[in-house]
C-alpha cells in the first residue's frame, strides 16, 4: 500500500548494510573520540542521535517555521526525543533519518552539516497512494471548480499542529501514528478549522461529546472514521464512505449489526444552529407558494430534533422560573414567620 | 429561642414515624444511584468546561464512567421496581385503601388547589401558613416528576445503551424522518438537566435547606418527627390521626445523637456535592448566556 517502491529499496539498502553496521559503527565511535571526518551512511542513527539530542552540541536549537497555510511563524525545536521518536509512525526497525533527509546522504558532519536541508519528498518514493487518493477527492475537485489553491499534502500533515516532541514543543519531526490520540484529537480541530459548523454540530452528538471530554482513542469516531482519510467524497458518490451504499458498512465497523434504519442517524444534529431554524420559519412562511420545500423540511429528521430541543428549553425556563420563585417566596414566607414569633416571645418576656 | 434550644426541645419530645424503612431505604438507593447517574453523565452535556473533563477523569473517563452510570440506571430501575411491586402488594394483595384518592393518596387532589391559593396568600402575607395533610401539594409534584422521569430517563437510556436493538424494530421508511437514538439523546440531556436542577435547588431548598431544617431534614434518614415538627408542618393530619384515634400507633422512641449525627454525615457531603454541581451548571449557562 503506502510504501510500495521505496520499501523494498529501503529493506535491501538496509539489509545489504547490515554487514557494514560494525564498521559504521567504528567510525563513528573513533571519530568522536580522534575527531576524524565523520561521514554519514544509510542504515544508522546514531550520529544523527550523536547531536540531535544534546542540546550544548547543536548550533542551532531552534528554527522558525512558516505554516503553509496561515503564514504563521512558528518556532520548531531540533531536538529529537528518541523514545518518542521510535514510537512515531516512521520510529520502525528499518527506517532510518537519511530516508527522509537524503541529501545528508554522505555527508561530511566534521563540521556539522549544511544549515538548511531541503524539503522532504513525502510522495515520491513512499505515499503515492494517499495522494493519489486525495487527488480524487471532493476537496480537491472543488478548490479546483472554485480556481482556489488545492491544498497539498503539508498544508494538513507538514503544518506545525500535526507533530509534538515529549518536550510538549511541536515539532515537524516526528509523525505520530494514525491511532495515537493526540494525533486523532487534533485531526478533529484541524477538520473543524474549516467545517466550523460541522464541528459544532458533532459535538452536539455522543461521538462528539465524548471525545470533547478528552477520550480521542479508536473506539470513538474522530472526523476522519467516518468521512474517510484522504478520499473523503460528497455522499451521492457511492465510494464515499458516507453514502448510502457504504454507510451500513462504515458504521458496522463500531456497531456490529448496524441495521438500515440504524444508519439514517443523524451525525450532525442542528439542534443549536439558528440558520437551519431560519430556513425551517422561511419554509413554512413560503408554504404556499411552495409546498414541496415545507415538505422536504418536515421530512428532515432534523426539524423533529430541533422541536424537542425547543420544547426543553420551554420547559426549562418554565419550571426553573415559577418553581425557583415558589421555593423563594416560602423561603422569605418561614424567615418572616419566625422573626414574628420570636417577636411575639420577646414581649412576653417583657 | 435558638436554633440550638430548639433542636434540644425538638429532640426531647414524643415523636411519630413519618417515613418506614421501606421508604427510607428506597430514598437511599435513590440518593445513591441519582448521584451516580448526575456526576457520570453531567459532564457529557456540559463537555466543553474545564470542570466537566476534570470530573469525568475522576469517574474513570470513557468508558468506566460509562458503565458507572449504566450500573446506577440498574439501582434505580430496581427501586422504581420495588416501589411499583409495593404499590401492587399493598392495593391487590392487602386491599389497603387510600392509594388513589384521600389524605394518603400522592395523587393530585381537589383539596390540593385550595392548598395552593392558601399558600400563596401566606407567601404575600395575607394569610397564615396553610395547614397540610399527609403530603403536601408540592411533594406530590415531585413525586409525579420522580415518577414521570424516571419513565423517561429508562426509556430513552435504553435507547441510547442498545440503539442498534432499537432501530432494527423501526421500518426505514420511518427511521428517515424520526431518528430514535438522536431524540432519545436530546431528550436524555435536557431531561437529566432538569433532574438534576430540580433536585439540587427546589428539593433542596424546600425540604433541606428551610431555615428551620438547615442543614438537613432527618426524617428521611431517620424516620422520625417530634411532635412540634408534626404540627407544625402537617396539622391536618395530626388532626385527624388524632380524631381516629390512631396517632398512639405512630409513636415511636425518639431517634439517638449517633444516628442523628450518622445522617448528618451523610447527607450534609451530598447536600454541598449537589449545591456545587447545580452552581457550575448554573455558571455554564450564564457563561453561555453573557
Amino acid at each position: 500500500m503506502v510504501y510500495k517502491p521505496k520499501r523494498k529499496l529501503t529493506v535491501n539498502v538496509a539489509s545489504g548494510l547490515k554487514r557494514l553496521r560494525l564498521p559504521a559503527f567504528l567510525v563513528t565511535f573513533t571519530s568522536a573520540v580522534f575527531l576524524l571526518p565523520v561521514i554519514l551512511f544509510a542504515g544508522d542513527n546514531g550520529p544523527c542521535y550523536e547531536c540531535h539530542t544534546k542540546q550544548d552540541k547543536l548550533k542551532v536549537t531552534e528554527k522558525a517555521k512558516v505554516d503553509p497555510v496561515t503564514g504563521e511563524i512558528n518556532v520548531a525545536s531540533m531536538l529529537i526525543d528518541e523514545a518518542i521518536y521510535k514510537a512515531s509512525a516512521h520510529g520502525g526497525e528499518d527506517f532510518f533519518c537519511i530516508d527522509c533527509h537524503q541529501d545528508l546522504d554522505g555527508a561530511d558532519l566534521t563540521e556539522g552539516h549544511k544549515s538548511n536541508l531541503k524539503p522532504v519528498d513525502c510522495i515520491t518514493f513512499c505515499h503515492d497512494d494517499p495522494a493519489e487518493d486525495y487527488l480524487q477527492s471532493s476537496h480537491v475537485k472543488l478548490m479546483k471548480e472554485n480556481n482556489k489553491d488545492v491544498p497539498t499534502c503539508k498544508d494538513c500533515h507538514s503544518g506545525l499542529s500535526y507533530h509534538y516532541t515529549s518536550l510538549g514543543e511541536k515539532s515537524p519531526r516526528d509523525v505520530p501514528k494514525g491511532v495515537d490520540p493526540l494525533h486523532r484529537k487534533l485531526t478533529i480541530e484541524a477538520c473543524g478549522s474549516c467545517h466550523q459548523d460541522h464541528l459544532e454540530s458533532y459535538r452536539n452528538n455522543a461521538h462528539g461529546q465524548v471525545t470533547s471530554l478528552g477520550h480521542t482513542t479508536t473506539d470513538v469516531p474522530v472526523c476522519f472514521d467516518c468521512h474517510g482519510k484522504h478520499k473523503i467524497l460528497n455522499s451521492s458518490n457511492p465510494e464515499s464512505k458516507v453514502g448510502k451504499e457504504r454507510i451500513i458498512e462504515t458504521c458496522g465497523n463500531c456497531h456490529a449489526n448496524a441495521n438500515a434504519s440504524f444508519v439514517k442517524h443523524v451525525e450532525h444534529p442542528q439542534i443549536k444552529n439558528v440558520n437551519y431554524y431560519k430556513t425551517l420559519l422561511a419554509a413554512i412562511k413560503n408554504a404556499r407558494n411552495n409546498p414541496d420545500n415545507l415538505k422536504k423540511v418536515i421530512k428532515n429528521p432534523q426539524t423533529i430534533l430541533c422541536i424537542v430541543f425547543v420544547m426543553y428549553v420551554g420547559i426549562l425556563a418554565f419550571t426553573f422560573s415559577s418553581f425557583g420563585l415558589h421555593s423563594l417566596l416560602c423561603w422569605f414566607a418561614v424567615v418572616r414567620d419566625e422573626r414574628k414569633r420570636k417577636g411575639h416571645t420577646d414581649e412576653e418576656q417583657h | 429561642m435558638s436554633a440550638r434550644e430548639r433542636g434540644i426541645l425538638m429532640k426531647s419530645n414524643i415523636n411519630y414515624l413519618r417515613f418506614s424503612f421501606f421508604h427510607r431505604f428506597c430514598h437511599f438507593l435513590i440518593i445513591i444511584s441519582f448521584f451516580g447517574l448526575v456526576l457520570t453523565g453531567v459532564p457529557l452535556a456540559f463537555r466543553s468546561y474545564d470542570w466537566a473533563r476534570w470530573l469525568y477523569a475522576l469517574f474513570g473517563g470513557y468508558p468506566t464512567a460509562g458503565y458507572i452510570h449504566r450500573i446506577c440506571a440498574l439501582i434505580t430501575f430496581f427501586s422504581a421496581f420495588m416501589h411499583f411491586v409495593y404499590l401492587f402488594y399493598n392495593i391487590s394483595v392487602k386491599k389497603k385503601k387510600g392509594f388513589f384518592w384521600g389524605p394518603n393518596s400522592l395523587l393530585i387532589q381537589p383539596r390540593d388547589i385550595f392548598d395552593i391559593i392558601a399558600d400563596i396568600k401566606w407567601f404575600m402575607g395575607i394569610g397564615k401558613k396553610p395547614d397540610f395533610d399527609r403530603w403536601i401539594y408540592w411533594e406530590k409534584f415531585e413525586y409525579l416528576s420522580l415518577m414521570w422521569g424516571t419513565l423517561v430517563m429508562a426509556v430513552t437510556g435504553l435507547i441510547l445503551w442498545f440503539p442498534v436493538q432499537f432501530t432494527k424494530i423501526i421500518p426505514v421508511s420511518v427511521a428517515t424522518i424520526v431518528d430514535l437514538p438522536s431524540i432519545a439523546l436530546i431528550i436524555h440531556r435536557y431531561e437529566a438537566i432538569l433532574a438534576a436542577g430540580f433536585i439540587f435547588t427546589i428539593h433542596f431548598f424546600h425540604t433541606h435547606l428551610l431555615p428551620e431544617k438547615m442543614p438537613v431534614d432527618e426524617a428521611i434518614f431517620t424516620g422520625r418527627i417530634t411532635e412540634e415538627e408534626f404540627k407544625h408542618e402537617r396539622l391536618n393530619q395530626f388532626k385527624r390521626l388524632e380524631n381516629q384515634r390512631q396517632l398512639d400507633n405512630y409513636k415511636v422512641a425518639p431517634s439517638s445523637l449517633f444516628v442523628s449525627f450518622l445522617t448528618r454525615l451523610f447527607a450534609v457531603p451530598i447536600l454541598i456535592t449537589g449545591l456545587i454541581m447545580v452552581g457550575l451548571m448554573f455558571s455554564a449557562l450564564l457563561v453561555w448566556a453573557l
